[in-house]
């Protein structure tokens, strides 16, 4: 068995034990030092996991566990997220009691991460998602003090909890139906298995899960109450990483592993991908909390993303990638900015946002790209993100015209979206009423996260060819599982 | 000659460092130091310093040697077959107007930090004033119609923040307005002109239509002609031609460096540079669309020389008739860039460039002086309430004498005898003896009104209390002055022509003068006609302005010429003409476009959509209760609809 394809894992693992066990030493008004340990130690592995790590594409523990370019590109996306996550939560350590804790239960959350983005196994899948989401229920109830906190973390749980309960029984049924877990060899199957119902209702049940971490219509309920509840970074970080897990899942499952059944369900897809957009930007119209629209904006890109998937075609995996890669730097500069404004008396009412072009010219500034961004306003990511996106949809037409209509009905979300964005920026700039004159203050740390979150913003839009490049050569495996990779995972599971 | 391709090597840096530094400047001013005065001195300066050392630098790399290098372009989108992207040509038109531009602007802000010292907003106008350095650079260096055009509008912009600097005043926002809006005129038929010629060769590189061109001549078809007048308005606006020229004498409530920078030494020019940059384009056979054929056989380039030719002559009138110092100055570039289009249509673009070389450094000193003379006179900007500035302002004074004499053409000991004369060469030589009289007229008619400008502002006595106590400014104003005052004198001594012949026509042999009198005379030699004849003008127009204002106390031209005077002060009626037209028109339309916008579109449309979208999102707030079981139940529920639909 090849572990050190697991070392990045491990590190991760390793690191956020290491800030725990720290944290018993740590006097309790240094711990912001912990968070900028647990980035630097981040990006050393970071750098590990684009050089001297970088493992060529293989499995271990008996084909559970794969590596490959789509592997390595989510990896990457999810350590970057993580980094800002941790470096805008250290600007609110103070609001966080224990906050060592909230450091390593990161680390532990991207560890699941990452190894959902290798998962090649229904039980390796459902191990690391749950790893998340656990993690999760804990970073979303943080300020215990705070009854919208706990309120949220309560509402996450059980939430999670039926997702995963519908999961793994959807898994239960796979096994059943197919008496393997394996993605390979459920994919070298795939025909027979299509035809079988209990292994297609096992299969929908398990898109149920992952739609529920995606906040897909209609599971998408408890996103905009958990995403105001809970503490800024942990809202951030439930944007953008716990969301990105969700997809590359099911990039894998509709692209390499049971396309042909995914295929006979595009209407299906398309259905709940436009529905998805409709719910996101309709509802955020008449949102006042920022946290609140901001997580109406997540249903709203799902729908965007779940395009993509419904799309099957190559172009569609690469846009989804650019898109999320865009969308992370975005979203993690919007929140960055949302944690420095709100941090002061937890109020996130859109009326704080009330002349911060005059307060803060730069988290003003800041604030208008990103949410630019998301509106898709070109020459940023955003733009070029749904740009992509579409243009995959608009590439099936001649096989259907529903896609026609998923397209249309999204430039109408797009159009909604920019009413809400354009909002903020409005009462930044030209507040109704007078501001409160107070000036806000922006850490070092939390600085660097958003000057790094801006200038990928601007170089994934301006350049949106070298992301796409990557993109291409991170999804040209998908659906061509390498033969002798498949026997050496046969090998490896009769040892 | 094709240009060589190197890979990404110093040139590039270069060019980029070059482009970006103005535009960082401007940015961390913006953004942080909004309220630190010595930092944003120190950023603005050094940022444009060193992009006029690198700019000399590249140019003696890069320049001299006449090798054309196009950096490797880097992508930026493709839809279609539209292929944008981002490049930077490095080839000796770029790199010289890269000198002329980041001098001008060194010059312009170090002059600033002296004229702008007491202003409140001091920050705001160095972050403007890098921000618009930035894009004129970027129009500078641009390879593609595509880029070109972006910089043109963002120097549309940045003119627009700086001639509105001074937004307080009612004059000022309106000016600004009236830049921008004017501007757009232009720029409409210049996308128009930029889709034509894209839709037609299929390319906005320059490099490539050119190529394109030379393999295939009638690619443009009955297009040509229209194309290239289309491409000429964008010029028309920018570089303030007849009839869009309305907005330059406006311009000039902006602060005064402003007027030196974008209204005399670079923005004004960029038309006149781009003209030359796609002369290739305007160079064409006459060719017009079926429902055009009435044009017959007049070419782009004829419309080009005739719209130059006749700015040249009004604005020339007009001027003699101004009291105020900026706008008289501002009447005098109009006529000039009036000139250079006429000299770019009249197949001489090398001619166009040189004059803009010199015209830049001799008009910029102008406003630079004019801006000492109004601090000096605490804004006081009328020149019949000045008088006997020249014992008090020494060095203003010689300077600005300097420059008009590089403005009126003095013979030998001004750059401006050297270039005028090469348009009249190009006139003469294109065979159009009507535009060659009028250059030589307007000759004239520039000694005259600025002859009349030097008596009455810096000779005799002082008109008023202010003149009276005036006094050279201090050494950051007066330093530019004296700098901008050498290439004033001594730029028609160098070969510039020379070399913007090899520049824009490689491989063309070009006349190279040598010993003494040939350097000192070459005019006299090269185009005699043009030399004696402007000559003779200039000495007319000094002894007509002689014999009517020295020692005058008031201008005796209404008195003698009432009608004439009354026209000339009105700006011979344009304004009005536009008021009485095109803005009653403008306002029918717009009229009837308010009526459909609000009862129509807003009412039947927005409101009526708009009001739907809002109630149905609130209905959905409704489902989204945050009650716990609720959720329960319809995440249950959509897990049966899903099973349902997918079975189904």
């Amino acid at each position: 068995m090849n572990s050190s394809l697991l070392a990045i894992e491990f590190l991760v693992v390793v690191l956020g034990l290491g800030i725990l066990l720290a944290d018993l030493w740590i006097p309790s008004g240094a711990r912001r030092g912990l968070a900028y340990a647990a980035a630097t130690g981040l990006l050393l592995v970071l750098t590990l996991h684009g050089g001297a790590l970088a493992p060529g594409d293989d499995t271990a523990f008996g084909g559970m566990f794969l590596v490959d370019a789509l592997a390595n590109y989510f990896k990457t996306l999810f350590i970057v997220a993580t980094i800002a996550v941790l470096l805008i939560s250290s600007g609110y350590a103070d609001r966080l009691d224990g906050y060592g804790e909230y450091v390593a239960l990161t680390l532990f959350a991207l560890a699941g991460m990452l190894l959902a983005a290798s998962a090649n196994d229904f039980i390796l899948m459902f191990v690391a998602l749950e790893l998340v989401t656990v993690t999760f229920y804990v970073l979303v109830s943080f300020q215990r003090r705070r009854q919208s906190s706990l309120e949220a973390g309560v509402k996450y749980l059980i939430f999670g909890a039926l997702a995963a309960a519908f999961m793994v029984y959807g898994i239960a049924l796979i096994f059943g139906s197919a008496n393997t877990t394996n993605f390979y060899e459920i994919a070298s199957r795939q025909a027979e298995l299509g035809k079988s119902p209990v292994f297609v209702i096992g299969l929908l049940l398990t898109l149920v899960g992952l739609g529920f971490k995606i906040s897909a219509f209609p599971f998408q309920m408890w996103t905009p109450d958990v995403y105001q509840g809970a503490p800024v970074p942990t809202t951030a970080f439930l944007a953008t990483g716990s969301k990105a897990a969700g997809f590359v899942l099911l990039l894998r499952l509709a692209y390499s592993v049971v396309p042909e059944v995914m295929a006979r369900w595009s209407h299906l897809l398309l259905g709940f991908a436009m529905a998805t957009m409709l719910y996101g930007s309709f509802a955020a119209l008449a949102q006042r909390s920022v946290k609140r629209l901001m997580g109406y904006s997540s249903i709203a890109n799902a729908g965007y993303l779940l395009l993509g998937i419904g799309a099957t075609n190559v172009t569609g995996s690469t846009a989804i990638l650019y898109f999320l890669s865009g969308y992370v730097f975005t979203t993690l500069a919007a929140f960055a900015v949302i944690s420095r404004v709100t941090v002061q008396d937890d109020n996130d009412d859109i009326s704080v946002f009330a002349g911060l072009g005059n307060r803060s010219p730069l988290l003003a500034a800041a604030m208008t790209l990103a949410l630019v961004s998301l509106a898709g306003i070109p020459p940023l990511a955003g733009f070029f993100g749904k740009f992509y996106l579409f243009k995959a949809a608009l590439l099936q037409v001649p096989t259907s015209p529903l896609f026609l209509v998923a397209v249309l009905i999204a430039c109408v979300s797009v159009v909604l979206s920019l009413y809400y964005y354009f909002n903020i920026i409005r009462v930044m700039y030209w507040p109704a009423q007078d501001a409160v004159d107070r000036p806000v203050t922006v850490p070092m740390a939390v600085g660097i996260s958003l000057a790094a979150c801006l200038a990928g913003i601007l170089v994934v839009g301006i350049f949106p060819s070298g992301v796409i490049g990557l993109a291409h050569e991170a999804v040209a495996g998908l659906g061509t599982p390498a033969p002798e990779m498949h026997v050496q995972a046969h090998h490896a599971a009769a040892h | 000659m094709e240009p060589t391709h190197l890979p990404a090597t110093n040139f590039q840096d270069l060019a980029w460092a070059i482009l970006l530094l103005p535009l960082v400047s401007a940015l961390a001013i913006t953004l942080g130091l909004r309220r630190n005065r010595e930092l944003t001195t120190t950023l603005s300066l050094s940022a444009v310093g060193i992009g006029f050392g690198l700019s000399v630098w590249l140019f003696f790399l890069y320049g001299v040697s006449g090798e054309r290098l196009a950096a490797t372009p880097l992508s930026w989108m493709s839809v279609g077959s539209l292929s944008a992207h981002l490049g930077l040509t490095v080839d000796p038109l770029s790199t010289l107007m890269l000198m002329v531009v980041t001098g001008v602007s060194f010059l312009v802000h170090v002059y600033s930090t002296g004229y702008m010292e007491d202003d409140p907003e001091y920050p705001r106008y160095f972050a403007s004033l890098g921000f618009f350095t930035f894009s004129m650079l970027g129009i500078v260096l641009s390879d593609n119609f595509v880029q070109t055009f972006i910089f043109w509008e963002l120097v549309g912009v940045s003119s627009y923040l700086l001639v509105g600097f001074w937004y307080e005043k009612p004059a000022a926002a309106d000016a600004a307005k009236k830049a921008f809006l004017t501007n757009r005129i232009g720029d409409f038929g210049f996308l128009l002109g930029i889709l034509i010629v894209w839709a037609a060769t299929g390319t906005v590189s320059f490099d490539a239509m050119a190529a394109k061109l030379k393999a295939e001549p009638g690619i443009l078809g009955a297009a040509a002609s229209l194309a290239g007048v289309l491409i000429f308005l964008g010029a028309v606006g920018k570089s303030a031609q007849l009839p869009l020229h309305v907005w330059l004498p406006d311009a000039m409530e902006g602060p005064t460096p402003v007027s030196a920078l974008i209204h005399a030494a670079t923005m004004v020019a960029a038309g006149v540079y781009m003209l030359c940059r796609v002369y290739f384009l305007l160079d064409l056979p006459a060719a017009w669309p079926a429902a055009l054929s009435f044009l017959g056989s007049i070419s782009a380039l004829d419309v080009i020389a005739w719209t130059g030719a006749l700015t040249s002559l009004v604005a020339g009138v007009i001027a003699i008739q101004q009291d105020d110092i900026k706008r008289i100055l501002a009447y005098s570039t109009l006529s000039q860039l009036g000139y250079m289009v006429m000299a770019v249509g009249c197949g001489g673009p090398d001619a166009a460039m040189f004059h803009l070389t010199t015209h830049a450094c001799f008009k910029a000193l102008l406003f630079l002086g004019a801006g000492a003379v109004i601090y000096a006179c605490h804004h006081e900007q009328n020149i019949w309430k000045m008088g006997g500035l020249a014992k008090r302002m020494p060095v203003t004074f010689w300077t600005f004498l300097l420059a008009t004499a590089a403005l009126c053409g003095l013979p030998v000991l001004s750059s401006g005898f050297y270039s005028k004369d090469a348009i009249f060469a190009a006139a003469l030589a294109s065979n159009r003896p009507v535009l060659f009289g009028i250059g030589v007229l307007v000759v004239g008619l520039t000694t005259l009104y600025m002859s009349r400008l030097v008596i009455i502002a810096f000779l005799g006595e002082s008109r008023s209390e202010a003149a009276s106590h005036a006094a050279d400014p201090g050494r950051n104003m007066t330093l530019p002055l004296l700098i901008l005052a050498v290439p004033s004198v001594s730029l028609g001594w160098l070969p510039v022509g020379a070399y913007f012949k090899s520049a824009i026509f490689p491989g063309a042999v070009t006349h190279s003068a040598e010993g003494f009198s040939d350097v000192f005379f070459e005019p006299f030699n090269h185009s005699p006609l043009g030399a004696f004849l402007g000559f003779g003008l200039m000495a007319f127009g000094l002894s007509v302005a002689f014999a009517t204002y020295w020692g005058a106390a008031m201008d005796p031209m209404p008195g003698h010429l009432p009608r004439l005077s009354r026209a000339l002060r009105n700006r011979l009626y344009f304004d009005e003409i536009y008021a009485a037209t095109l803005i009653p028109l403008h306002d029918a339309v717009a009229a009837l476009a308010d009526w459909v916008d609000r009862w129509i579109v807003q009412g039947l449309f927005v409101r009526g959509i708009s009001g739907g979208m809002d109630l149905f999102g609130r209905a959905l707030r409704l489902v989204q209760t945050g009650n716990l079981q609720t959720y329960a139940f319809l995440f249950v529920a959509g897990v049966a609809l899903v099973v349902l639909l997918a079975l189904k």
